[in-house]
């Protein structure tokens, strides 16, 4: 299993369109990828439950990915995070 | 209703309800390219002349944001269906929004789910068009919007198929 921690700087948190972008993003990988935030967990690839974590900006969020082609999830999801939140 | 059930049937399909009074357009006239692109899911829209944002399905509330903006509600057949209320309404973080449901909440068609006032948030600078996207378009292979134009909360704008 990898895991990084990231502390989101978007000033709306995980919303709209980057949780749009994000699912869309983590259903590209065969791993399971869990968000875990604000005291709840989704799924990564469950847009409803990931946009009603409520993920804001300055909260800091640990992402779990487990599975087959996990080095390469962790690396992709990492840079969505950088890039998008 | 129960006549237009009888006349096509079962297989009919499921339907959306408007979730509030309005205009029925389309998603892909909607002013922000996270709903038009249909990055959350397929889906149409509603600018409302209500205040009242009602449920469009029977089944469960399964979101209610803590800012009052928009809530998700997954129907009794498994279709998860959001409703937007405005365009980056969340920037208002809860103001003119008043919660009337709560998550795990069962619900039937017309419940309501959440007010806003229209006046304000326009006033605010806010376009109030309110998407009503399926999150979960990929599990459905046909969707079939109303006419667009004037429909009443609870009227059909929108059928899906499995």
């Amino acid at each position: 299993m990898k895991e990084f921690q990231f502390t989101i700087n978007d000033p709306v948190g995980i919303h709209a369109r980057p949780a749009g972008l994000l699912v869309k993003k983590a259903a590209q990988f065969r791993s399971q990828i869990t968000i875990n935030g604000n005291g709840k967990s989704a799924d990564a690839k469950k847009l409803i439950k990931l946009m009603g974590l409520g993920i804001k900006q300055g909260m800091e969020i640990s992402c779990q990915i487990e599975g087959e082609d996990e080095d390469t999830a962790c690396e992709a999801m990492l840079n969505f995070f950088k890039e998008n939140l | 209703m129960k006549l237009f059930q009888n006349i096509f049937g079962k297989d009919s399909g499921i339907d959306i309800g408007a979730p509030v009074a309005g205009t029925l357009i389309s998603i892909t006239e909607v002013n922000d390219p996270a709903f038009s692109g249909e990055i959350l899911g397929k889906g149409v829209a509603v600018v409302p002349s209500g205040t009242q944002i009602c449920s469009p399905v029977d089944g469960t509330v399964s979101t209610v944001f803590p800012t009052g903006h928009a809530a998700a509600v997954t129907s009794k057949e498994g279709v998860e269906v959001l409703i937007h209320v405005g365009l980056d309404t969340v920037k208002l973080d809860g103001k003119h929004f008043t919660i009337h449901a709560s998550e795990g909440q069962e619900v039937k068609k017309g419940d309501l789910l959440l007010e806003a006032d229209m006046e304000q948030i326009k006033a605010e600078g806010y376009d109030i068009t309110t998407p009503i996207v399926i999150c979960n378009s990929d599990e459905f292979s046909e969707f079939h919007m109303a006419e667009p134009g004037a429909v009443s909360q609870g009227d059909n704008i929108l059928s899906l198929k499995k």
